[in-house]
This record gives C-alpha cells, sequence and structure tokens, in this order.
C-alpha cells in the first residue's frame, strides 16, 4: 500500500498503579531502518516495547498497533513472534545448559511428521543462522559457556529463525565491551540489507548517532520528538531527553594535589578455582586520600574480581599478596573484615549483589550498619529511621517515604540507596563498581556531584566504569586491568581514550 | 460538594483498608470463617470453654515448630527433619527420666547440647558445603526416626514424673471466684493494656518521624477488635481451668522470637539472608553464620516441640513424629511465609497452626470422617497459597474518594458509555459491510473505549485528599 512505515504505534496509553507509564505515545518506524528509543530511566521506552510484542495483553493499554498497515491485537508474546515482531530483552533468555542449536530452536522445534523432533535438519538451519549472525562457533558448545556478546549474537540468530521481520533490541550493548557492540552495530546494518527493521533502545548516545537511521525521544511516557539522520546529534538528543541542557556531564572539582596513601595491594593475586586461572595476576595499586582512582578495562578483564579481593574475598579465591591499609597490613578475609578497615564496595549489579529489593528503603540503607544503631543486639528504630531519612535527605532520594520498598525505585534511585547504603558505615575508601549502568543521565550527573562531595570530605574512591568518558571524567589517575593483569598506570593529564584502548586489549 | 455521612465514610474506609491490605487479614478471615462453621456444626462446642482450652492446648507443639519453621522458609531453606528430630529429643529426655532416673534438668540439658550439635551440623552442611537443605533434613529425618526406635526400643513408655505432668496436663493455679479465673483474666487484662499502650506509642513514634501513620478509626477500630478478641480468649480460659502450661510455653516462645524478628539486628539479618544472600553476604553478612543459628534455633524448639508432646500424650511412643514438620511447613505457608525468601511474619505462622489444628479439632468434634479430614486439610492448604499469590499485587483504593469521584465524573461517565456503545455498534455494522474506511472507525472506537478507561481509571484511583477542597 501507499504506506511506507512499517510500524505505526498511535497513541498509546497504558497506566499501572499510581503511574501513567505511557501518555499518548507515538513512534513510526519505517520499512528497512534502524530506529533508536532514547530517553531517560522510567520514560517508559520498555514499557512500550512490551506493549508491542504483546507481553502486556491488547486491552491493557490503549491506542493502535498498526504494523504493515493492519491493525493488530497482539494477545502474548507468540502473537507477536508469529508477525515476525521479536524482542531480545536486556536480560537474555537463553538456556546456559542447553547447547547452541538448541537455544535457537526452543519453543518452535523443527518437526517431522507431528512431534518428532528433526535434529539434523535443526543442526543445518543452526548452523545458516549463525552464519548470519557472523558467529563462527560449534553449535554443540553451551550456551551458558559463551561470552555476553556471543550469547546476544545466539538471541539474534534465534530471532531470525523466527522470520523477523521487525528486530527490537532491548539495551543491548549494555553488557557488552567495545569489540562486542562495534560488531553487534555492524550485523544490525547488515540485517537491513536483508530488509529487517530494527528497533534499539540504548543509553550510549554514540553509538546513536553513530548508525541509527532515525530515532524517536520518549520522556515521562510522552513523545518528545522524532528526528531523522540528518537532525541527529549528541547534544540535541540531551536536551530532549532532559528537557534542559546539560553543558557538562561531568561536574569540576578541586585538582587534585596529593596525600597519604591510605589502600596499597602488594603483589595482589587471586586464583579462581572453578575457572582454573589466575583472575588477578600480580596487582599493584595505590590510592590515596582524596583521589578518584579509576579501573579501566573490558569486562570480564578482571575489574570487579580485584574490587572483591580487596573487599573480602566473598567469593573464595585463592590469593595471595597483601592489602596496606593505612600503612597496616591487614587479613581482609570476609567482606566484614573489610567494612571494619573503612572499605566498602558499591556493586555492580545493584539487584543482584546490592540490594535486597523486598525490603525497605530504610532497612536497606542500615543493613551494614546495624550494629551501630543497636544496644545489646536490640534495634533503636528511632535511629534507624532517622539516618535513613538523612541519607534520603542528603542524597536525594525521590520517594514518598523512607518505608517504601526498594523494588519500586526507578534504577538512578535504587543505585543512591545503595550508595547510602555504604556511606551509613563511614568508609574511608568507596570502591564504586560500575556507579552508572543502566541510570539516566539526570542521574549519572548526581551520582558524580554526590562522588564529588564524598571527595571534598576526605575520602578516596575507586571507580570502576566500561565506560571510558566516565574513567576519563571522573578519576585523577586511572589503572588498566587486561586479562586480570594490570597493563599500565595514567595520570589524568596524560591520559586518552586511544592509549587506554590499547593497553586494555593486550 | 455535600460532606459524606460519617457512619458510611467509616465503613468505607474500613472496607478500603480491608481491600487494600487484604493478603494480610486474608488469613484471619479465614480462621473466623472456619470457627464459625464448626461452632454452627457442634452447635457451640466447638467454641466452648472445654474444647477451646482443648484447641489451644493441641495447637501448642505445632506452633512451636511453625514459628522455627519460619524462619528456616524465611531464609529460602526448608526442614524435614524436626518432626521426629521432635520426637527423638521428647523420647530421650522420657527414657533418662522414667528409665536411667536422671534429674529432669539434666535430662533436657542434655537434649539441648545434642540437638543444638545437630542443629550445628546441618546448619554447616547446608551453609558451608551447599549441600541442598532438602537433602540433608531428608537424611536427617531417617536417622531421627531410627534413633527414636531405637530410644524407645519400639515400645511406648509411660511418663510417672510429676514434670511430664505439669508441663502436658497441668495448669497455673488458679484463684476463682464464682466460676470465673481472675488470674488468667487479669493477664488477658494486663495483655489488653500492653497492646494499647504500645499501639498508642509507636503511633506517636510514627508521627513524630513524619512517617505516614492509618487513619485514627481503622487505628481505634483495631485496638477494639484485638482487645476483644484477648478478652473473650481469656474469658473464655478462665471459665475452665485457666491457662495451661503448654499455652503458656507456647506464648513465651512467640513473644521472644516475635521479638527476635522485629526488634533485633540478628531478626533484621535473617530478613535480609532471606531476601538476597549474595547483597546480604557482601553487606558485611555472615550468610553461614545466619543459616546456622537458623538450624540451631529449629532444633531447640523440636525439642521444647517435643517435649510437649510427650508430656501431653503422657507417654513416648516410636510413632510420634510423623507429619509434624509438615504440619509446621503449612502453617507456615497458610500465614504468607514466601517461599522465595525474605518475607514471613511469626504470628501469621502461629495463626496459621491455629487454623490446622482447628480443622483436625473441629472436624473430628462434628463427627466428620477422619479419612476426609487430610483432604480438607490438603485444599485449604493449597488455597491458601494461591490467594496469598493472587493478592500479591492487589491495589490500594480509597472508597471515600471514590464515592466523591462518582458524584463528580457521573455525567461525564454516562456520556461516554453512551458513546463507547454508540461506536461499538457502529463499528460491528461496519466490519460486518467490510467498508473500505473500516480504520477509521476503528479509530474512533479505539479513542472512546480509551477514554472510557480513563475515566475509570480515574474514579478508580480517587484519593479523599483529592476532594478536600471540594468538600464543604
Amino acid at each position: 500500500m501507499e504506506n511506507k512505515d512499517i510500524l505505526i504505534m498511535k497513541s498509546i496509553s497504558k497506566s499501572f498503579p499510581g503511574v501513567k507509564a505511557l501518555d499518548d505515545v507515538n513512534l513510526n518506524v519505517e520499512r528497512g531502518e534502524v530506529h533508536f528509543i532514547v530517553g531517560e530511566n522510567g520514560a517508559g521506552k520498555s514499557t512500550l516495547m512490551k506493549v508491542l510484542s504483546g507481553i502486556y495483553h491488547a486491552g491493557t493499554y490503549n491506542g493502535d498497533i498498526i504494523f504493515d498497515n493492519e491493525i493488530k491485537h497482539f494477545h502474548g508474546i507468540n502473537d507477536s513472534v508469529n508477525c515476525g515482531i521479536v524482542i531480545i530483552n536486556q536480560e537474555l533468555a537463553l538456556f546456559p545448559n542447553m547447547t547452541v542449536y538448541e537455544n535457537i530452536f526452543v519453543g518452535h522445534e523443527v518437526r517431522k511428521n507431528g512431534s518428532i523432533i528433526d535434529w539434523d535438519q535443526t543442526k543445518k538451519q543452526a548452523k545458516k543462522y549463525l552464519k548470519m549472525v557472523g558467529l563462527d562457533i560449534d553449535i554443540y558448545e553451551l550456551a551458558g559457556s559463551l561470552s555476553v556478546g556471543k550469547q546476544q549474537l545466539i538471541e539474534i540468530a534465534k530471532a531470525l529463525s523466527h522470520n523477523v521481520r521487525l528486530l527490537i533490541l532491548d539495551e543491548p550493548t549494555a553488557a557488552l565491551n567495545e569489540d562486542d557492540s562495534a560488531n553487534l552495530l555492524r550485523l544490525l546494518i547488515e540485517l537491513k540489507k536483508d530488509g529487517i527493521t530494527s528497533i534499539m533502545i540504548s543509553h550510549k548516545l554514540k553509538e546513536v548517532e553513530a548508525i541509527a537511521d532515525s530515532l524517536t525521544v520518549l520522556r515521562d511516557g510522552k513523545t518528545i520528538i522524532r528526528m531523522n539522520r540528518s537532525e541527529i546529534n549528541e547534544q540535541e538528543i540531551i536536551r530532549n531527553m532532559v528537557g534542559r541542557e546539560i553543558e557538562d556531564i561531568f561536574p569540576k572539582r578541586p585538582k587534585f594535589m596529593g596525600g597519604e596513601v591510605v589502600l596499597e595491594t602488594v603483589h595482589l593475586n587471586a586464583f579462581d578455582k572453578e575457572k582454573n586461572r589466575y583472575i588477578v595476576n600480580d596487582v599493584n595499586i595505590k590510592v590515596r586520600k582524596g583521589e578518584v582512582v579509576g579501573i579501566s578495562g573490558l569486562m570480564g578483564a578482571g575489574r570487579t574480581e580485584i574490587a572483591l579481593t580487596i573487599f573480602g574475598n566473598p567469593l573464595n579465591y585463592k590469593t595471595s599478596g597483601s592489602t596496606i591499609v593505612f600503612g597496616k597490613v591487614v587479613n581482609l578475609n570476609s567482606p566484614k573484615a573489610a567494612i571494619d578497615h573503612g572499605i566498602a564496595y558499591v556493586s555492580e549489579d545493584r539487584k543482584r549483589t546490592g540490594l535486597i529489593l523486598t525490603e525497605t528503603i530504610s532497612q536497606n540503607v542500615t543493613i551494614s550498619a546495624l550494629q551501630r544503631i543497636s544496644k545489646h543486639g536490640v534495634l533503636k528504630f528511632i535511629e534507624q529511621a532517622i539516618l535513613a531519612e538523612k541519607y534520603v535527605k542528603d542524597l536525594d532520594i525521590r520517594t514518598p517515604s523512607i518505608l517504601q520498598i526498594v523494588k519500586n525505585l526507578s534504577g538512578g534511585n535504587q543505585q543512591k540507596v545503595q550508595v547510602a547504603k555504604w556511606l551509613c558505615v563511614e568508609p574511608k575508601i568507596l570502591i564504586l563498581d560500575e556507579p552508572t549502568r543502566g541510570i539516566d543521565v539526570g542521574a549519572k550527573y548526581e551520582i558524580y556531584t554526590i562522588i564529588n562531595e564524598l571527595i571534598a570530605k576526605g575520602m578516596s574512591i575507586i571507580i570502576i566504569s566500561s565506560e571510558l568518558p566516565e574513567i576519563l571524567g571522573m578519576c585523577d589517575r586511572i589503572y588498566v586491568i587486561a586479562e586480570g593483569n594490570q597493563t599500565a598506570e595514567f595520570n589524568i593529564e596524560d591520559a586518552t581514550p586511544e592509549k587506554i584502548m590499547e593497553k586494555a586489549t593486550i | 460538594m455535600k460532606k459524606i455521612n460519617p457512619i458510611l465514610r467509616y465503613f468505607y474506609t474500613l472496607i478500603s483498608m480491608f481491600r487494600s491490605n487484604i493478603r494480610d487479614y486474608g488469613m484471619y478471615i479465614a480462621l473466623v470463617v472456619i470457627i464459625i462453621i464448626f461452632t454452627i456444626l457442634t452447635n457451640g462446642v466447638f467454641l466452648g470453654p472445654i474444647n477451646f482450652t482443648n484447641l489451644l492446648n493441641q495447637t501448642a507443639y505445632v506452633a512451636v515448630l511453625a514459628v522455627g519453621m519460619t524462619l528456616v522458609i524465611v531464609t529460602r531453606q526448608i526442614d524435614l527433619s524436626v518432626g521426629f528430630l521432635g520426637a527423638y529429643l521428647g523420647a530421650y529426655v522420657v527414657v533418662a527420666v522414667e528409665n536411667r532416673d536422671q534429674r529432669v534438668w539434666l535430662a533436657i540439658v542434655s537434649a539441648l547440647i545434642i540437638t543444638i550439635v545437630v542443629g550445628a551440623i546441618k546448619g554447616f552442611a547446608i551453609a558451608k558445603i551447599k549441600v541442598p537443605s532438602f537433602v540433608v533434613t531428608l537424611a536427617g529425618m531417617f536417622i531421627f526416626k531410627g534413633l527414636l526406635m531405637i530410644e524407645t526400643s519400639n515400645r511406648t513408655i509411660p511418663t510417672s514424673n510429676e514434670f511430664f505432668n505439669k508441663v502436658g496436663i497441668g495448669y497455673l493455679n488458679t484463684i476463682k471466684i464464682g466460676n470465673v479465673d481472675i488470674l488468667t483474666l487479669s493477664m488477658g487484662l494486663l495483655l489488653i493494656l500492653v497492646v494499647v499502650i504500645g499501639s498508642l506509642r509507636s503511633r506517636k513514634k510514627k508521627k513524630s518521624l513524619g512517617i505516614p501513620n492509618e487513619r485514627i478509626e481503622i487505628f481505634a477500630t483495631k485496638i477494639v477488635a484485638m482487645s476483644a478478641v484477648i478478652f473473650f480468649l481469656s474469658y473464655s480460659l478462665a471459665t475452665y481451668k485457666g491457662v495451661s502450661y503448654l499455652l503458656l510455653i507456647t506464648i513465651v516462645v512467640v513473644a521472644i522470637y516475635y521479638f527476635i524478628t522485629t526488634q533485633t539486628v540478628l531478626g533484621r539479618r535473617i530478613y535480609a539472608v532471606g531476601g538476597n544472600p549474595e547483597a546480604a553476604e557482601l553487606s558485611g553478612i555472615s550468610v553461614e553464620k545466619i543459616i546456622i543459628f537458623v538450624f540451631i534455633s529449629m532444633g531447640i524448639l523440636a525439642l521444647i516441640s517435643g517435649v510437649m508432646y510427650a508430656s501431653r500424650m503422657q507417654n513416648t511412643s516410636p510413632n510420634h513424629g510423623p507429619f509434624w514438620e509438615l504440619y509446621a511447613i503449612a502453617a507456615a505457608y497458610i500465614g504468607g511465609t514466601s517461599a522465595n525468601g525474605g518475607f514471613g511474619k511469626i504470628v501469621n505462622a502461629v495463626i496459621g497452626s491455629i487454623v490446622i489444628m482447628s480443622l483436625k479439632n473441629g472436624m473430628a468434634l462434628a463427627g466428620v470422617d477422619a479419612n476426609i479430614e487430610p483432604i480438607v486439610l490438603g485444599s485449604v492448604l493449597l488455597l491458601a497459597v494461591v490467594f496469598d499469590i493472587y493478592t500479591r499485587n492487589v491495589r490500594g483504593i480509597d472508597m471515600v474518594g471514590i464515592h466523591y469521584a462518582n458524584i463528580i465524573y457521573k455525567k461525564q461517565l454516562k456520556d461516554t458509555l453512551f458513546e463507547y456503545k454508540k461506536t461499538k455498534t457502529e463499528l460491528e455494522l461496519a466490519r460486518k459491510e467490510s467498508r473500505n474506511n473500516l480504520l477509521e472507525y476503528e479509530y474512533k472506537f479505539t479513542n472512546v473505549s480509551g477514554e472510557l478507561s480513563r475515566i475509570k481509571e480515574t474514579i478508580r484511583a480517587s484519593k479523599e485528599d483529592d476532594y478536600q477542597s471540594l468538600i464543604k
């Protein structure tokens, strides 16, 4: 027909108890383009995609989905998949203990006469799809043994096996390193040639600039603007996302003038018995009072493992070498010991290892400091509430009450709760592992501001991050890690993205 | 706008609270229904002082186990061994006293040491070696069944010591005036006083911290209801024999565990470990220690439970033990404890055990075929958990707000509803004739139905506060 749009979502509104998640949202995606949806966390991007893929059934939202010039009513994800709309979620839905080819065809197995699986055909087709996504691996490998980047590609292969026409990717590159990301983006452009339209949700504006044919900005559940290729630029997108100008993403702080060494590791090693290799190999880092030290490196290079080894070794690696805190060699054999020595660790995965999602803010904030607000083991609730209230105010955690369940907060606010939890124990050295992963631009700025305030108070901070701009924008000194080895150390004046990448990919 | 009738307002508020917190109150409602049914079926005997006292005494050993089991389940574990462990420990104490002529306190202390060691071993295997608790405690179940049979030499051994008489069938001293035991009654009144003062203080505390409190009328209703129940309970007990030692021990156990879970660092840590063990570990909490503690505490409660049971039966027998742990697990689940960990209340588990025992006791009393009883019990357990899952995400409503919104949006709602029906018939007509501009009709219909659900949603989500300025 006359319409060149493959997908029109018209006046979509969807409410949840107490929140209007989507308010009259319009989305137009042209045939054969790569369309981006950008917006801060909680802007409604994921909700919109769930409406589109039928996870929210027709009838639970208002508005129309017109796919290929037909109004569609999806009553579940099978309906949308049958139309060729496939969504790949942020959390990958692979079965780690099944092989690659089983994973690709699980749920729509290739059959011969009725219900018997045709394994030969399955394997043949699996190979074909793997080739299409440019993945050169053995189809007999277990999905769980592959890197996140490869798993992502298997998800896409799975989508292709569904005869996908519209591929939706929800923050596919969030967990990928630069190489894998570039690879994935290249693949999307390849697929475009095969007539596959993609919608991508992303927080990484650089990649938006690089490959988007068009984009839609959402804010507070509303469509703000649709931009075409020619209009796209980073500043403009940010302005529309946050509704205000951010001249500088990184707040300024006075230059670091040097101070006493508060933390030092000497020939630190950690051996992982399960992986049967050294994941931390002879690492010597120093952190001074009032300094922000960055640990940069690719995903899986061993950055988190260094942090965990310092922070009491909760995963029970076999370690050697020593850690010196405030001039004394200390034995940090449990997180508790590390906390007692003034070290705190804000985990990279706040949902899995950082917060107790089913508990209140008050409970989460004070969980590591319970000893301090109790007498003979009996909690003093007033002090707990006062303490929680203080940090909610200090860090500007947006919530109706400190008794709010943490699960119900946005990503940025959850992250602040995690930071508050550690400020509660009044640490001297704070390790932040991916402090801004998956949170929006506005909240990022707030986290950076908090970092600067803590530095001004004389704390020392280690930032572990996959985002080079963050490392370059926030740190005074940078260590680069590759495959568990410490490959370089830069002062901020000497560091450039290229130099760091070079050392990280040794 | 006219102000709402205060009596209507009160009931609206009360119903709103029930609707919004149905998950918490469901079990109480179930218990009340069960009690009413059996009271009718037995012509009032069920709720009479004699049977009521009897019911509570029957419940005691399950309630004590359920308290410990709640903590076990909260930390995402299970303990299948406590039935036979309890029976074995009961047998151990009885045999030590009756056959080996040991002093009672010595027998109990030895049993305590045994159970602490057993608990530590279970906890260690589960937390440190990471053997699934199901397997560890299943093994324990077999082992303790064997030990029980060895300890009793496969014979029923009657108790004769004064201690067992007192614990099992004894009552606190009574000072009767007429037919009523003053001691029990005053204990009840004291409890009411504690409840009232405690609630008032916590309300004041919350207010001073700026944490939202429930409405005053709901607060008052709750206090009155609670006082009435406590008064009825104590009066009912007072007109028979007063408070039994079994009940007293149960109350003390529940009080201690209530205190631990709500007021202490240890309690908060147990819930933290249940909610997210990895995060708890990284917060400086030793997950291993917590789990070992939970299993030791479970063991100690199994000891108490076993001694209570043997004392009440006035004997120890190789037939004791089966199903105890399952009753305790069922009680915890009926009490709303979450199998995913991190959520579960001590008091609710006790109510859960009363529900179970009411069913058993009530059906026996009403002369229902004994074979039917487990079927009913199983169905109730399933229903309770289904109900719990079903009501997990219930939205709060404010019926007073809805009342006002209904008045304001009445006309709008009527008009839109009319429009909705009109476009619907038009659309159906258009579909039948498959007109060219079908899409237009579809749009029109979507828009109207959107508008309709918007109005309905506005009314549903209305809060009384929204209309404060409009109410004269």
